[in-house]
């Protein structure tokens, strides 16, 4: 019952919040001309190119990036818990709720986009169209929920959760090279599921296994991190 | 029931406020800790919340840590935090359903502090007062709170509910619960509370005590006056003798300092002789301990 009430009010800092409708707003409407141009320029694996190099390189992390800062309030994860605590929950419920609800609002936003810039990309050399797009939106969805997390992790850091834009550098700068470091970040694994290089020849499945770890050992911290700071 | 809120002998550190071995308890009823900022109530406060954390001592709250009974306490420290995507009336609501009861009309409860019309704007439209005024209804009217623990209550309040809250407080406080004010205002903490502590660089210097909270510090403390002339100093200090609320007179240059019994009476015969010797007054000071609430004494016993 408490845990649905915390839901609630973490999915109204999302809902209500203006910049999610611009971030939304703004993101999705470009994958999608994106998504269309490629298609309209006669390219074999359009869809293909577009969602590895477009979706996943850029636009599914910025637009999870944006939907954890609305989520946040531009702040620190321990300040978005800090008020609901002060009526009595849990500190680690909080967190651990705020978090959830932000991956599955992000799971679905990057599910419906990638599927939706499969369909409309698609060229004459890439899979099944609704197969790709059913494909698309798993690697989309799951892509986005670790980004979320990761994201909800670096906020934990840093008074006004100064740790987010830090991560969102430190996966780009680590993510887009092959080696080991890359493991450790959602965008090399991204790359991976979408069908770009793999990090250490790693095969998609353990990609996929690997975003999952990436999620539960960023809730994990980032609870420790708001226990921690109180 | 006294010791529904125990300090032993805590330390504890955030900066820029600090707290050296403070031993408190304090029952039902309506406490103040006077001092400023840095003096640590605000931290005193957070760490009975259970906000912070003491690095040695304990602090408990009905026998058990803080955390444990977070559902009974209300803390609004001086920067009130709000679920800023609720409507106030919402906020009330979710409130209730974390404290795990009943949910109350949220009109009702805001006309508690005359604030009733914030019920349908949204938290993040309400300004600094407003909010802390929400903050405030909401730790009032909760039944599940027993704890009231208050950051500078006159302090950025809203105008409405400022004028209610001595009957809120007091109301609260017939229902058993036990509130502590952290002030700086000396004459906030006589109109509000029953007894006070001082506290001063993060340790307690006097209390808790019920007498007014300017007058436990001045009993070893003396007004030095420091005139604009000599003649000035003078003719306020022949009068001066001649009052029997001062008992010992020391004048050098433009410089004359009193001490008495009582520090009120003092003050008030330091106004009278300087009044009537027309000596132009350029400097009020307590030497010892208390300066702070005793100079805004002094000038307003001046200024009468």
């Amino acid at each position: 019952m408490r845990i649905g009430v915390l839901a609630l009010a973490a999915l109204a800092r999302l809902v209500r919040a203006p910049r999610t409708w611009l971030a939304l707003a703004v993101w999705f409407p470009l994958a999608l001309a994106i998504g269309l141009f490629a298609r309209a320029q006669g390219m074999v694996h359009s869809a293909d190119h577009v969602l590895v190099d477009v979706v996943g390189a850029l636009i599914l992390p910025l637009l999870v990036y944006l939907l954890v800062g609305a989520m946040l309030g531009a702040g620190s994860v321990a300040a978005s818990v800090s008020p609901l605590v002060a009526f009595g929950a849990r500190p680690s419920s909080v967190a651990v709720t705020l978090v959830g609800v932000g991956a599955v609002a992000c799971c679905f936003c990057g599910a419906v986009l990638a599927a939706t810039v499969a369909l409309l990309a698609h060229g004459s050399g890439d899979p099944p169209r609704l197969r790709d797009a059913i494909a698309s939106a798993y690697v989309g969805g799951l892509g986005a929920g670790s980004y979320a997390c990761w994201f909800f992790f670096g906020a934990a850091f840093g008074r006004r959760g100064g740790g987010r834009p830090i991560a969102l550098v430190l996966d780009w700068l680590l993510g887009t090279q092959d080696g080991c470091t890359a493991l450790f970040t959602p965008r090399a694994h991204v790359r991976n599921l979408f069908g770009g290089s793999p990090p250490v020849d790693l095969p998609e499945r353990a990609s996929a296994l690997a975003l999952v770890g990436i999620c539960a050992v960023c809730l994990i911290f980032t609870v420790y991190r708001v226990r921690a700071r109180r | 029931m006294a010791g529904m809120i125990s300090v032993q002998n805590v330390s504890a550190r955030r900066a820029p406020l600090a707290l050296a071995s403070v031993h408190l308890e304090w029952g039902p009823g309506i406490h103040s800790i006077v001092g400023r900022r840095e003096d640590g109530g605000a931290l005193l406060l957070a760490l009975l919340a259970g906000v912070a954390r003491p690095r040695a001592g304990h602090v408990r709250i009905f026998d058990r840590a803080p955390a444990d009974v977070r559902r009974e306490i209300a803390h609004i420290p001086l920067e009130t935090s709000l679920p800023d995507a609720l409507r106030v009336d919402e906020l009330l609501r979710l409130a209730c359903r974390l404290r795990s009861e009943t949910p109350a009309d949220s009109t009702g409860r805001l006309a508690v502090l005359g604030v009733e019309a914030l019920a349908a704007r949204a938290v993040r439209s309400l300004s600094r007062g407003e909010a802390r005024a929400v903050s405030l209804v909401e730790g009032l009217t909760s039944t599940r709170v027993r704890v009231l623990l208050v950051e500078e209550p006159g302090t950025w309040m809203d105008p409405r509910a400022a004028g209610r809250l001595f009957q809120a407080l007091h109301g609260k406080a017939q229902t058993g619960a036990a509130i502590v004010l952290s002030t700086a205002s000396a004459r906030e903490a006589n109109e509000l509370a029953t007894d006070h502590v001082v506290m001063r660089r993060g340790a307690v210097v006097s209390g808790p005590a019920s007498s007014d909270p300017r007058l436990s510090d001045l009993h070893r403390a003396y007004l030095v006056v420091v005139s604009r002339d000599e003649a000035g100093a003078r003719l306020l200090a022949a009068g001066l003798a001649r009052d029997s609320a001062v008992g010992g007179l020391e004048q050098a240059g433009a410089i004359v300092r009193v001490r008495g019994d009582d520090p009120i009476d003092v003050a008030r015969a330091t106004a009278t002789a300087a009044v009537a010797a027309g000596a132009e007054i350029i400097e009020l000071r307590w030497e010892s301990c208390g300066a702070p609430f005793a100079r805004a004494q002094t000038a307003g016993e001046l200024a009468s």
